[in-house]
């Protein structure tokens, strides 16, 4: 909200500059968000009445004139061809500034001496509407009685000089969407007396009536309306509004149409009820009626524009059409015309929901429904439209006919609130006597009778003790809040399981050389593609309503495609290794839930993705299990996974505990690595973080370090291609009971001499009895157990050493 | 027979001073040992030798031997000591040649300043709690006191998935639903991603963290939230920030306010970050609305509390000096190496 000081002025003395006053302002809660100091721009521009005008000898279109400044007389060579001898005209002498930066210095136009510029309106920084009559494209003509001011400065002759303040005004206070507001606002602040120059409209007493000029006004819809005012005027003569008017609309950024509709504009920026003015004889029946529209019906409104509306909107009608879309903007069909005779003010009160709402679905946010919606005062409905026609009578704009339609049927509810001292004090942590918060409630116009606050009609923010709390100390000042600390109970402060195994992990991964990335929850059905996850889990992605663009229209059902794509976008800026992780979630429809109003799934994910020199399956896998070593899960298989189509299906598994799968991990599939046009072979990893948590043990346990010897001995076998190396450790360690300490495979080879399709695994057994030393027969015994099963099952061929 | 082990003595004394190479020093001390070495050679004649002459000869030699071996250990380690010396100056290195690392990664700075606030709130009591990005309307709206047509539900523009569920656009949801789960005292802060319908540019981001604080009991005063919020400045930007107050409207607080502090890049002088004027909007605050207290199950006449909220890109990016939001999502190995 735009507001200027001259105005602000009509309702509270300000004896501090704007700067000032606008940090005073922010600090009781109408935070300033610009300050323009008009007229400040422009320097050294005086008045200067043309003496004389000659052709320029070597130019067509220059002419040099001879200007009387007063006290000296200057040439000045122009292209302009609107002047003539004797016109009175501003002048920028040599040195002088002008809006926008410009800076006008003496030189030669073609060989001719220009001591400054004439100039048109908008290199002034103002336009034709401000000064109708004045011409775009030629140079300000000024009124011949300025010839008196010659040589005096054209900012304080033309008064261009203002301040405004722009306000961000939070939406609990509509009341402050107006300069009566702010004043009460500025008043308050500064510690003056609230003017309050329109005690004679508070006062005004208006008779009803039924009918005024032949029209009458019914409401249908009194659950969307909450009241309508009518007041008319005849004999209205169009006109454009005095310059007064027209000056301060502008300084609060309307533009100025004529007196009727300026009139309009004028009063909701003073009072902040908004107003609409239509001609009456485009009333169909002289009957108007606040109805909720039909489904379907069409209405051009004034921004010739054709909207379509429904049952939820609420329309003014006539006996035929929809003349308006009741708080956003008027129709076309009853637009106020050069030629109107006679003219409706119409002051009403709607539902703000349902102004927003409607607003929302024409797609048109007016300034009378962005004040709508945040719910208007009934009370000042009436105010409003009679000030309107005082202004009406005040300017000459016609002649206002007697009394007014008023409509009222859900009369305004006026707030009471006990002033509980305590509780506020209490509340606010501090020690404000009893007077002195009467007072600065009594200042902001809320009454105080036996301890109870009644809070003034254009204040319906105010229901609690906690608002009343909020008014008083944001005068009293929030600066003066002292700091303390809560006096209350010791709580523990500790991070829980999960957050604890979360941390543990992205340590380990940080230490092991993983950079960690943030990613978007969105990707696209093409992301989703371009991964090939498979269409089960497409299925169960959860699809924004109003997304920004295709690219964010889901929630991921997985985290792959968002590593890829950082994969992808690494590799695109030949960045030579990518090492990273992620901790997010991933967000399943698994049954419907979000159809059915339920949250859905979403799980913690562990994601990883590498690329580069020094990586490959089985970094990947050591880096796994120094994760799932550190979080304390110690009992789980690694078991080959071909199905997955995101991974390559010969180098991909999947970490089980029990038949629980809780990671999948592989090399990323070459044709979802062509899709990302990553060039070099990708690893991936997706863990299930709230499925370790799980798993995680809680404590570790110690082991007592071992006091006998340990046997080592080596075994060397060939066997099939197929057989996975993670048979034979499980035979191994099957066989080997509980003498078996640990199991090392050093050796894997091929070569002509084992044949195709074979291969030579070596592994470097270490036993140990903790209550004695092992004696040879008993490894013996072991090892040709160990042996026989992997002859039996395996079809394995021990390889003598 | 005296004048001839002087005489071996004086000898083997010689030998030894001369001996300059540890390899010949054993040998020697070899020869010395031996059977056939000259002193055993002498005792082995000391049959012919007068009872009265035998333990003086005896003694002597075994004084001069007694001497002989400890000028030998002397040599011996005067040996080593010299060739120990003459192998470390061969062993001399270029201390200042790359050293042999394993290459660390890097927490990303969102992680590094949440974590860096909730070591702070942990160490006041507070927990951490955690709740649905995908959330129901009931608790990111009409639970906080923000009804259906409650203008605030415009201006904070909302991804929907349906009707009811959406986006979740502040991480205050999260308080609601621990308000309905715990009896008071309650401490908490919450972390997490939140949404809204900002497009892509340098300062906005349609996902972003958001770090929200909740306390709820009895007496708890607006002084504590200043109190509460200067001490976390002040351990989070550094001893010397000071924190202002500026009334402010929230729906799910009253009353209300945003909390500024002076600029932690240029001390409240003044810079490019604080825009020249030595503050820096860090949050949005307040005493817990009544409503939202009653919409928890929480009597409002027994208990108060206060909440806050901050964004994290916003600290991150003044903190790291990063000035465009999008390198934080775009997860540049460049970028992320440096944290």
């Amino acid at each position: 909200m735009k507001a200027s000081i001259e105005w602000l002025e009509e309702y509270s003395d300000i004896d501090v500059d704007s700067v000032k006053l606008g940090d005073i302002l922010t600090m009781t809660g109408s935070k300033v968000e610009t300050i323009e100091q008009k007229g400040n721009d422009i320097k050294n521009v005086v008045v200067g009445k043309i003496l004389e005008i000659k052709k320029h000898e070597d130019s067509d279109h220059l002419v040099v004139t001879q200007v009387d400044l007063g006290n000296e007389k200057v040439q000045i060579v122009t292209g302009a061809d609107n002047i003539k001898e004797g016109d009175i005209v501003p002048i920028a002498k040599d040195g002088s500034e002008l809006p926008g930066g410009v800076k006008i210095k003496k030189g030669l136009l073609r060989g001719k001496e220009s001591c400054g510029m004439i100039f048109s309106v908008g290199e002034l920084g103002l336009t034709v509407t401000d000064y109708p009559g004045q011409i775009e494209n030629g140079i300000m003509i000024l009124d011949k009685s300025l010839e008196k001011e010659l040589g005096k400065d054209i900012v304080e002759v033309l008064n261009l000089k203002e301040d405004i303040i722009d306000f961000e005004i939070t939406p609990n206070r509509p009341d402050c969407l107006s300069i009566e507001g702010l004043g009460r606002e500025v008043a308050v602040s500064l510690g003056k007396e609230f003017k309050n120059p329109r005690k004679n409209i508070d006062e005004m007493k208006v008779e009803d009536k039924k009918e005024i000029e032949g029209l009458r006004v019914d409401i249908t819809a009194p659950d969307l309306c909450y009241r309508y005012i009518a007041r008319v005027v005849k004999n209205v003569k169009i006109a454009p509004s005095p310059e007064w008017m027209r000056r301060r609309l502008k300084a609060c950024g309307v533009r100025s149409i004529n007196n009727i509709v300026d009139i309009t504009n004028y009063v909701m920026l003073e009072m902040g009820q908004p107003m609409h003015a239509f001609d009456i004889n485009s009333i169909e029946g002289k009957h108007i009626t606040v109805r909720r529209a039909k489904n379907g019906e069409k209405i051009t409104t004034l921004d010739e524009q054709e909207r379509e509306l429904d049952e939820n909107n609420l329309v003014i009608a006539d006996e035929k059409k929809a003349v308006a879309i009741a708080g956003v903007m008027g129709g076309l069909n009853s637009e106020i015309e050069n030629d109107t005779q006679t003219v409706v003010f119409e002051s009403a009160v709607f539902y703000g929901g349902s102004v927003r709402k409607t607003a929302k679905k024409v797609g048109l946010r007016t300034e009378a429904s962005s004040r709508f919606e945040k719910g208007l005062s009934s009370e000042n409905a009436l105010r409003a439209v009679n000030r309107a026609v005082e202004l009406v009578e005040l300017i000459g704009a016609g002649e206002v006919v007697e009394g007014k339609i008023d409509v009222y049927p859900t009369k305004q509810k006026i707030n009471k609130i006990k002033l509980d001292v305590d509780k506020i004090n209490n509340l606010l942590g501090t020690n404000i006597e009893k007077q002195d918060m009467i007072n600065i409630l009594e200042q902001l116009d809320i009454k105080v009778e036996n301890d109870i606050a009644i809070a003034p009609y254009f204040r319906m923010d105010l229901e609690f003790v906690a608002d009343l709390a909020e008014e008083i100390l944001r005068i009293y000042g929030y600066d003066k809040l002292e700091t303390t600390l809560i006096k209350a109970d010791t709580t523990l402060g500790i991070r829980n399981k999960e957050q604890k195994i979360e941390k543990a992990i992205k340590e380990v991964l940080v230490n092991s050389g993983l950079s960690e990335i943030y990613t978007y929850g969105f990707v696209s059905e093409k992301d989703l593609e371009k991964s090939k996850i498979n269409e089960e889990l497409i299925k169960k992605s959860i699809t924004i309503m109003n997304p920004l663009s295709d690219e964010y229209k889901l929630m991921r059902p997985t985290t792959v495609p968002s590593m890829m794509q950082t994969l992808a976008i690494n590799a695109n800026k030949k960045n030579q290794n990518a090492k990273l992780f992620d901790v997010s979630r991933n967000y399943r429809n698994i049954n419907n839930e979000v159809q059915n109003g339920e949250v859905p799934l979403q799980e913690n994910i562990l994601t990883i993705g590498m690329y580069g020199d020094d990586v490959d399956f089985y970094t990947l896998k050591g880096l796994m299990e120094n994760v799932l070593e550190t979080v304390n899960v110690n009992r789980y298989d690694v078991v080959k996974e071909t199905k997955n189509e995101s991974y390559h299906p010969g180098r991909c598994a999947n970490i089980k505990v029990g038949t629980d799968v809780i990671a999948t991990l592989g090399e990323v599939h070459p044709e979802v690595l062509m899709n990302y046009d990553i060039p070099k072979r990708a690893y991936l990893l997706e863990a299930n973080i709230t499925k370790i948590v799980k798993y995680s043990k809680a404590n570790k346990k110690y082991v007592e370090v071992p006091k006998f010897p340990a046997v080592e001995r080596d075994i060397a076998m060939i066997v099939d291609e197929s057989v996975e190396v993670g048979q034979i450790e499980k035979i191994i360690t099957k066989k080997s009971k509980k003498l078996l300490e640990s199991v090392k495979l050093f050796d894997i080879y091929r070569d002509d001499k084992i044949g195709e399709g074979k291969k030579s695994v070596a592994y470097s057994l270490i036993f140990r009895d903790k209550n004695k030393t092992l004696s040879d027969d008993e490894i013996n015994t072991i090892m040709n157990n160990v042996i026989t099963e992997l002859e039996k099952n395996l079809g394995a061929e021990l390889r003598k050493a | 027979m005296k004048e001839e082990i002087l005489k071996i003595e004086e000898a083997s004394q010689n030998s030894i001073k001369e001996c300059e190479d540890i390899k010949l020093l054993n040998e020697l001390k070899v020869k010395n040992k031996k059977k056939k070495g000259e002193l055993t050679a002498v005792l082995r004649t000391m049959g012919k030798l007068s009872p009265e002459e035998r333990p003086v000869i005896g003694s002597l030699v075994n004084q001069v031997r007694d001497k002989l071996t400890l000028l030998f250990e002397q040599k011996e380690k005067e040996l080593q000591k010299k060739e120990l010396l003459k192998k470390l100056e061969t062993e001399n290195i270029d201390v200042t040649e790359p050293s042999k690392k394993i290459t660390l990664g890097s927490l990303h700075p969102i992680t590094q300043i949440i974590n860096e606030v909730e070591e702070i709130f942990l160490g006041m009591g507070y927990e951490i709690a955690d709740g649905p990005e995908v959330e129901k309307a009931i608790y990111n709206f009409d639970k906080l006191n923000t009804p259906p047509d409650h203008p605030a539900r415009d201006i904070q523009d909302t991804f929907y998935i349906t009707e009811d569920i959406l986006l979740r656009s502040q991480t205050s949801p999260v308080q609601a639903r621990v308000m309905e789960n715990q009896k008071p005292p309650i401490k908490i802060i919450c972390p997490g991603a939140v949404y809204r319908s900002d497009s892509v540019d340098a300062t906005h981001s349609p996902v972003f963290h958001q770090v929200e604080g909740l306390v709820v009991d009895k007496d708890i005063s607006m002084t504590d939230l200043k109190g509460t919020l200067e001490m976390f400045a002040k351990k989070c930007l550094g001893e010397n920030t000071k924190i202002r107050f500026r009334p402010h409207h929230f729906p799910f607080t009253e009353p209300s306010a945003e909390a500024d502090v002076s600029c932690f890049v240029c001390g409240g002088k003044g810079c490019r970050v604080c825009k020249g004027e030595g503050w820096i909007e860090l949050l949005g605050c307040g005493m817990v609305h009544p409503n939202v207290l009653k919409n928890c199950g929480i009597d409002p006449e027994e208990y108060s509390g206060f909440a806050f909220g901050f964004g994290v890109e916003r600290i991150a990016m003044a903190k790291f000096g990063i000035e465009d939001m999008r390198l934080l999502f775009e997860n540049d190995v460049r970028f992320l190496k440096q944290f």
